[in-house]
């Protein structure tokens, strides 16, 4: 196994990749080396690196031999010219990340604009059922891991030049497939995204009663979600959740993590939940 | 621009007809599903609260529509193994004997299967496919898809950006708003309204009343109707600026609603359309829409505003409070 890594709290890098999660999971998860720094967001356009951000976290992970990831989200068509943009002055840089698509249109500027750039599906990309109160009745999550469920999917994302897959341990297991398609296979942990979308209700907080959601989504966020996620318990699943910034999170419960592990390559391990 | 209208039953055609629907989608689960794939739904919707009862019914609705386009929906967001080759199968059936116009469709290995067998050109890509900008936008139109449903989620300079030449696009115009974004909602209804119990808490406890009344608002105002007409999410007033976009198709959503709400949603967005076309401006349509409708203060501060950047810029409206209890005429459902 491979790890990648999100750090979300500092620039510090564990020796072992598996001490950047929480510390139950670290027993959990084989051992192996860093190869990946992960940095940008794919929930969040407001969390898109600066140019100068992104270049500190390139320059970061090949002072460390780790290859360069950004993550990038769903776009609107002005963080679409953003993305364009951050990848214009990276390459203008000669800096050349590996970068996370989550949107079409992304790919598009990709295969268009910086077709030497590796490309990695998203795990937006993957719309398959994460709800944290399913683990109710169902502690290991009953993912079958039928690949069959997303051949065609893979087969076309290979056909575009897609060099790796990338996704959350869903309920239903699949998407990454058993390798068939030379695509790698990447899973993130230890969480899992249930929700998300553009009105956050911690934006919402920058704005006077009678503001912010859907009156602001198109406005520009100074990130107070920056702070770190907030605990987001709720009484109708035990699994535990955050809400960081536009996002809900949740701990993947170990017990669903098996089946999975086999169907991976890599591991990214985030710090924190964060969008 | 044509009137989309929800369905549940042929009994509804001609009601809704009168209204003023001009087209008309709605879902029905293969024969078979529930033997074949559980609980899973086969087009975002409890079967039994929102689907047509079975293909005899979907042919009569074609029948009784009398040549207004029926859509329907194959749009979850994701399927079971082995699901996908019998959805193409029941979606040829639809199109090719049942009369069904096009079929909207959200998850892409099913989109894919579709196109592979030819049927691009009569797919609707859904809102829950997340299509928010140009790019994507031609990523679709590539394909050969008819239709983009936009997401609800987006302003008019956004959907003005995203509505390229070579595609019809389709815009949510009233009702049934969403907490977060249905194509990035990775939960699912069958086990209850996900957002509907999120809470914000922690020390930002304070957030939590204004973060109620706008989950409120999207659930259309606690379900609420004034005069008849739901209390949602609603985007009139940007008829003018939605036509001069070249936008197709106004979505009225709720399937599963009764008929009585579902007639007069047709019924107030035909009104609004024809003041639009007859010229008017936001203002006009606003001022149509209140007299009808009635809630003012739901629309002053542009609460309910699919797209409030219509009015240039967030309107002051009444606090969470006063506009919760003072929405005049409401009754509960």
């Amino acid at each position: 196994m491979e790890y990648g890594l999100r750090l979300t709290r500092g620039d510090a890098l564990p020796a072992d990749p598996r001490a950047a999660c929480p510390g139950p999971w670290r027993e959990l998860l084989p051992p192996g080396p860093a190869v990946a720094l992960y940095f940008g967001s794919e929930f969040c356009e407001d969390r898109l690196p600066t140019l100068a951000e992104a270049l500190a976290n390139c320059a970061l992970a090949e002072a460390h031999a780790l290859e360069p990831t950004l993550l990038t989200p769903l776009a609107t068509p002005d963080a679409l010219q953003r993305v364009q943009a951050l990848l214009d002055g990276l390459e203008a840089n000669d800096r050349q990340p590996a970068v996370v698509f989550n949107d079409w249109g992304v790919l598009g500027l990709l295969r268009r604009r910086h077709p030497d750039l590796p490309r990695r599906a998203g795990r937006l990309m993957n719309r398959s059922l994460r709800d944290p109160r399913a683990y109710r009745d169902a502690p290991d999550g009953c993912a079958t891991h039928q690949g069959m469920r997303f051949a065609r999917m893979r087969r076309f994302l290979a056909d575009a030049g897609v060099t790796a897959l990338e996704s959350d341990a869903d309920l239903d297991g699949g998407f990454l497939g058993d390798g068939a398609e030379a695509l790698e296979r990447t899973l993130h942990l230890p969480y899992a995204f249930a929700a998300s979308g553009r009105n956050c209700a911690l934006k919402a907080l920058l704005y006077r009663e009678g503001g912010g959601f859907s009156q602001a989504i198109a406005d520009r966020c100074s990130a107070p979600c920056r702070a770190g996620p907030i605990p987001a318990p709720r009484a109708d699943t035990p699994v535990p959740q955050w809400r960081a910034g536009n996002t809900l999170f949740f701990e993947v419960p170990p017990a669903a993590l098996r089946g999975f592990i086999a169907h991976a390559d890599r591991i990214v391990l985030h710090e924190e939940a964060a969008p | 621009m044509k009137i989309l209208a929800p369905l549940r039953e042929a009994a509804e055609v001609q009601p809704l007809l009168q209204a003023g629907a001009d087209e008309f989608y709605c879902g029905l689960t293969p024969p078979g599903w529930e033997e074949a794939f559980g609980k899973a739904w086969a087009n975002r919707r409890n079967a039994r609260s929102a689907g047509v009862s079975d293909l005899a019914d979907m042919r009569r609705i074609v029948e009784l529509a009398e040549g207004r386009p029926v859509f329907a929906t194959l749009n979850s967001p994701s399927y079971p193994a082995g699901a996908v080759p019998r959805l193409v199968e029941f979606g040829r059936t639809l199109l090719d004997e049942v009369g069904v116009q096009a079929l909207i469709v959200a998850e892409m290995e099913l989109m894919l299967a579709l196109v592979d067998e030819g049927l691009a050109p009569r797919l609707h890509v859904s809102s829950l496919a997340s299509c928010r900008n140009p790019g994507a936008a031609a990523f679709y139109r590539d394909l050969g898809v008819a239709r983009v449903v936009l997401p609800r989620h987006m302003t008019l300079a956004e959907i003005e950006a995203t509505a390229i030449p070579g595609l019809e696009f389709e815009t949510f115009i009233l009702n049934d708003g969403c907490v977060f974004e249905e194509g990035l909602c990775a939960t699912t209804h069958a086990l209850g309204t996900y957002c509907m119990h999120d809470r914000v808490g922690g020390k930002y406890v304070q957030l939590d009343e204004r973060y109620e009344f706008w989950r409120w608002l999207q659930n259309n105002s606690g379900c609420q109707t004034s005069r008849g007409f739901t209390l949602g999410p609603c985007g009139l007033c940007a008829l003018p600026r939605l036509a001069r976009t070249g936008v197709a198709s106004l979505k009225v959503v709720g399937r599963e609603a009764s008929l009585a709400r579902k007639a007069a949603s047709v019924r107030l967005a035909a009104a609004a359309l024809e003041r639009a076309r007859a010229g008017g401006r936001p203002e006009d349509i606003r001022s149509r829409v209140i007299e009808l409708r009635g809630a003012p203060e739901l629309c002053q501060g542009a609460h309910l505003c699919y797209y409030p950047d219509v009015w240039n810029g967030p309107k002051k409206g009444p606090g969470a409070t006063s506009a919760c209890a003072s929405a005049a005429d409401a009754t509960p459902c």
